[in-house]
Parts: C-alpha cells; structure tokens; sequence
C-alpha cells in the first residue's frame, strides 16, 4: 500500500521521509539525528515516544502543512505488535529537507506522578478521582480559596468547606509546551495548558490540560468546559481535562 | 526624604568578585569552591581581608550556608547570616538590602551576598524548588518558564504588548554581551532572523526568550558609608531597597490579582522612589533580571520605566535600550540572558560597575543605578545604588 502523496509535495521529499521512517525502525541514531533541523536535535530526540525495539516503518501520507512546512505522518511498528504514529514537519534547508518538529498522534495529555500528596489540596484530589471538581471557600465569610490553604486569608476562619463547582470557564491564559522539561513528557509534546477562570467559584482559575489541543486556534476568553480523566496508573492522579466549548 | 530608620546611603557595596560563567554540568570545582572564590575575588577587589567579613547572606535556597561559607575563610566571627525565602531570583535586591539593613544598624560591618551554583551540586532548576505543588505539576506545569508562558501570554494577547518589545530587550542583552569578553554569548551576536525562527520553549516564548544556568558564583562586599570611604574611592550607595509579595500575590497557583504584573506592585515601587527621593524617569541605567523576556518588560512596566500595553513597543527598541546613548540602557553586561545565569547576582556586579564607571558598556555619568530582582517570582525585589554624588546636599 502506498503513501498518500498530496498535490504540491515536492518531488524529492518522498523518498527522504521514507528512508528516514526506515533508519528510525533500524535504530540508527546517527542517520536519524542527521535529518533533524541542527539547531533543535535534542529537543525533537526527546519530544516523541516510539516502541523499545521495532520491526518497520510505513509512511502513511505527505502534505503540504502550516508555514511552508510539509506534513508526514509514519507509523512505526514494533516487534510486540505496537503501532505508533509520528507527524513530522518538514523544512527544506539548504543543506536539505529536515525534520522541523515531531509528535505523536493523536496527541494525550502527559501523565505525571505527583511529587507530595497529602497538603491542603488533597480534598481536591479525592473529589477528581469522584469526577468532581471542588473548590476550598470559607465556611465564615464565604471567600473564595485557591490555591487551598489551612485558614482563611480573609478571616483567618479554620472552618474551610470544598463545594462542588461547575467546570465551566473561559481561558485566562494558555501555553503549548514543547521543550521535554522531564522523562514523563516524551511521546506527549506539545501539550496546551489552560488556566480557566471559574464564575462559579468567584473567578477563582484552575489549570489542566486541554484536549484536542493539536493545532487549535487558542484564544484566551474562549469558553471551556472540563471533566476529569481516571487516574492513567494507580500511583498517577485524575487529570483535569479542558475542552473548548 | 531622609527619615530615621531609613536605609538611604547608609550602606554601600564595595567589592565584586565573579569567577567564569561555565556551560552547565561543566565546573572543574563544587558550588562552594566557586563561592568562595568569588568571595575572595570580592574581597581583593575591596581591599578588605576576608577574614574580617562577619556577614553573610544569600537567596533562592542557596545550598551553601553562610555557615558554612564563612567557616571555611576562617572568619573571625560571624555575627549575621540571613538566607531570603522566595523561589528565583526574587530575592537578589533583597538579599542585597538585607546585607544594607544589617550593616546600617550594626548588626555586622562587612556582609558578604552570594549565589553559587553547579548543576553537579543543584541539578537543574534550582530556582523552582518546592514551588510546583501537585496542582501545577500533575497538569503539566513543571518549570518557571512554563508559568511564564502562561504570564506572558496574557501580556500580549490582552494587554497588547506587542512581540517586539520582548525582542528588544533580548537584543539589547545580546549586543551588550559582544562588548563583554566574559559573557557567555561573547562573539555571538544575535541575528533577529534567528530569535524569530528559534525553536518553542513554551509558547509565546522561544529559545532566546529564556535564560539558562551557568555553573558560575558571584559575590558582592557591603559595608557601612563610613567603612566604605575607607576602603574604596567609588562605593556604590544602597540608596533605597525594597522586596515584596502583595496580597494575593504569592502560592496561589496562577491565582495571582495583577496577573500580567511582574510583582512589583504599586507600594512597593512608591516606598522604592520616595526612600530615595527620586523619580522613574531620573534612573539612568538598569539591571533588570530577565528569567524570561515577558517577565523583563512586565518589570518595567511595574517600574513606571515602561509605557504599558502597545505603547511599550514604541519604547522598547534595542536603540532605546542599549547603552552608552540609549533612552534607559539595561542589563549592560548582556544580563542573566547573554552574559551568564546565576539567579541574577551577575546583575548586581554589573549595577556596581555603573556606579564605579567600569562597565564595558558604560553609560556616562551614571550617577543612579537600579537592580530588578525575579519578576513574576513568588518574592521580587529592588535596589537603587547611586554614586557619591546622589549623596551631596542630603
Ligand atoms: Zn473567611
């Protein structure tokens, strides 16, 4: 079966996105370093995730993407069994056509475990792993909380409740992440995160990682509304997930 | 302006001392041996016998304990050791002002600040530990610059900064560091073809929009007015330091009240100015920490140094900001971006050498120099330096 090559790919990039996909799946590094952009190698080496030992490569199509980049998709395969996708992008440089970025598609939220539960947010926590989302306010004076605290800032009240809050906002600010900051990451950049301004929890923002985040349009005032991923391991906690509405 | 209890021109820095900015991972020597090199270094340049400091002080959990440090010179006494909470480089300016405070009321009479770090030592990120709780991390927030990201963001898209004004200042770090032989970025200049085409770090931020940390220490000697006409011809006068977190401000998970503000919130800039008896617009040259290129400009908006929102990018030019005969030259050694990244002491030698005349990029006749420590840090901080000159008539 072969690749489906759009109109406007140039002739000569075909060939080059095959034979890479063939020296990742024979895991010669030095042929596969070689056909990154040379000024962000370590940052592509360690932004996707592909199966430990593979047994084949297959180029699945080539278009013309965003910027003057050409877009590739090749699907990996390893011994096991697995299959895994990569998009690349591809810049032509004058020394060739280079890999610009890569990801693996479709695109999940990396799952990192939590370095220290067990702080005043662990009633957030244990409402997630119910769906729930709460939100710590003064059971005195009624005041907003967050981040969670022992004590009202406002009235210094120890009587602290965590009502459950609709997970409904707009987007305060985001940022799509694309450096490998740790391990945990790799196979899952970029991801967007939001902060999400709550109405309901008097304006208070919340975080989370936004879905179907590939390549949207991010703007902040979007309306977003969110649900909680299960826990991907048992040492992992629930994520919140933010979806444009 | 000059009230009792008042830090103006009581305390003055009198010694620096640096050892070479090295790529991360590569020092021959312990973050403490760099620091005490550093230290003796600043020391030699004041003329004082390192045995006689008796104060120490540092910042952003430095791993090295004034303890520790002193001990190891053999001091005769150490009456004063102060460590500045706050992750980041917050808490440069306030280190630097509580060295001001200890000698002004005689708690010791020769404070040494210091920052030393290795990545052999420290690992990296040493500036952000224990401020990513779970409900950062967990959602992928792990470092300062993603938080600045999402700051930096906001500055743009609503504030309406424009792109260019964070150019200019990382441009203006760059073409001051080709001046300076010890900056990191010494010999390479920065083609503007180059920031824009830079890979992300996280957006809107690129790889020239961050600073990186070098394997390096720094020190500064600060001691009382008195012992300072002693010992050197140039001190540099504490004239007003300041360090705070509003309400609201700090570990509240992007909760933040002024979320596009660098931190430097309107009382604090206000006690900044008066307890110097001066005005924005009278500072002729900054030292402004830039972690990253939004949280920069932020501070000078903060500073009243800036005009806010799309009215900074008329004022932000790299001929504005570039010394000897710009408007407000800034980080005039190429800064924590192009000269090295030590969690911004290098900015505070640099806000010396002003004062003294000895900068590579020297702006003439800088008479009021001012040091911004780790804006959109949990803690940020602030000290304006002035010549002898600023003293007269007071
Ligand atoms: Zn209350």
């Amino acid at each position: 079966m072969g690749a489906d090559i759009a109109p406007g790919v140039p002739a000569d990039l075909p060939p080059v996105v095959e034979r890479h996909g063939q020296v990742v799946a024979a895991g010669d590094q030095r042929a596969t370093l070689a056909d990154f952009r040379p000024d962000r190698i370590g940052q592509l080496v360690a932004s996707a995730a592909l199966p430990d030992r593979m047994s084949g490569s297959e180029v699945l199509s080539i278009a013309p993407g965003d910027g003057g980049l050409m877009t590739a998709h090749i699907r990996y395969s390893g011994v096991d069994g697995e299959r895994i996708v990569l998009r690349s992008r591809w810049i032509r440089l004058p020394q060739g056509w280079r890999v610009s970025d890569v990801r693996n598609v479709p695109d999940t939220p990396p799952v990192l475990a939590p370095v220290e539960l067990g702080g005043p947010d662990e009633p957030y926590w244990a409402a997630a792993r119910e769906g729930e989302l709460r939100i710590q306010r003064c059971g005195g004076c009624g005041e907003w909380i967050w981040a969670p605290r022992p004590i009202c800032p406002a009235c210094h009240g120890f009587d602290l409740e965590w009502p459950v809050v609709a997970p409904e906002g707009r987007i305060f600010s985001w940022t799509r992440t694309w450096q490998p900051f740790a391990p945990e990451v790799r196979g899952h950049l970029p991801y967007v995160v939001v902060l999400v301004e709550l109405p309901a929890a008097g304006g208070r923002r919340v975080l989370g990682v936004l879905r179907d985040a590939d390549g949207a349009d991010l703007r902040i005032g979007l309306p977003v509304r969110g649900e909680f991923d299960p826990p991907a391991s048992p040492a992992a906690v629930p994520l919140l997930r933010w979806r444009i509405s | 302006m000059t009230t009792s209890g008042s830090l103006y021109g009581a305390a003055a820095v009198v010694g620096i001392g640096t050892t070479p900015y090295r790529k991360r991972g590569t020092a021959p020597a312990s973050a403490l041996r760099l620091t005490l090199e550093a230290v003796l270094a600043a020391c030699a340049d004041a003329g004082l016998d390192p045995r006689s400091l008796d104060g120490f002080v540092s910042y952003a959990n430095d791993s090295n304990e004034g303890i520790a440090v002193g001990s190891a010179l053999g001091v005769h006494e150490i009456r004063w050791s102060t460590m500045v909470w706050g992750g980041g480089g917050g808490g440069v300016a306030a280190a630097v002002n509580a060295a001001a405070a200890a000698v002004a009321c005689g708690q010791a009479e020769h404070v040494v600040v210091y920052r030393g770090i290795t990545e052999v030592d420290d690992g990296r990120g040493s500036y952000g530990r224990g401020h990513f709780p779970p409900l950062l991390h967990s959602h992928g927030l792990l470092t300062p610059a993603q938080i600045c990201a999402l700051r930096t963001q906001r500055l743009l898209e609503v504030d309406g900064v424009p792109r260019s004004a964070l150019e200019a200042l990382v441009r203006a770090d760059y073409a001051h560091a080709q001046n300076n032989p010890a900056a990191v970025a010494y010999g390479r200049p920065l083609d503007p073809a180059v920031y824009a085409d830079a890979r992300w770090i996280s957006e809107p931020l690129r790889l020239y929009d961050c600073s990186r940390e070098n394997d390096a220490a720094a020190a500064v000697v600060v001691t009382s007015a008195r012992r300072a006409r002693e010992l050197v011809e140039r001190p540099a006068f504490i004239l007003s330091g300041v360090q705070g977190a509003t309400r609201g401000w700090s570990e509240s998970a992007e909760n933040e009240t002024s979320y596009t503000s660098a931190g430097f919130h309107p009382e604090l800039v206000r006690r900044l100015w008066d307890g110097a008896g001066v005005k924005a617009g009278e500072v002729d040259v900054v030292q402004v920490y830039e972690n990253f290129s939004g949280p920069a400009v932020a501070a000078l908006i903060d500073l009243g140094l800036c005009p806010p929102g799309p009215e900074a990018g008329r004022f932000m030019t790299v001929e504005n900001l570039t010394a000897p005969h710009g408007r407000l030259p800034i980080n005039t050694a190429g800064g924590n971006i192009a000269e090295g990244f030590v969690h911004g002491i290098g900015l505070v030698l640099e806000a010396v050498r002003q004062i003294r005349g000895t900068s590579v990029n020297q702006v003439p006749g800088a008479d009021l120099s001012l040091l911004l420590g780790g804006p959109m840090a949990p803690l940020v901080s602030a000290t304006l330096l002035g010549s002898q000159r600023t003293l007269a008539g007071r």
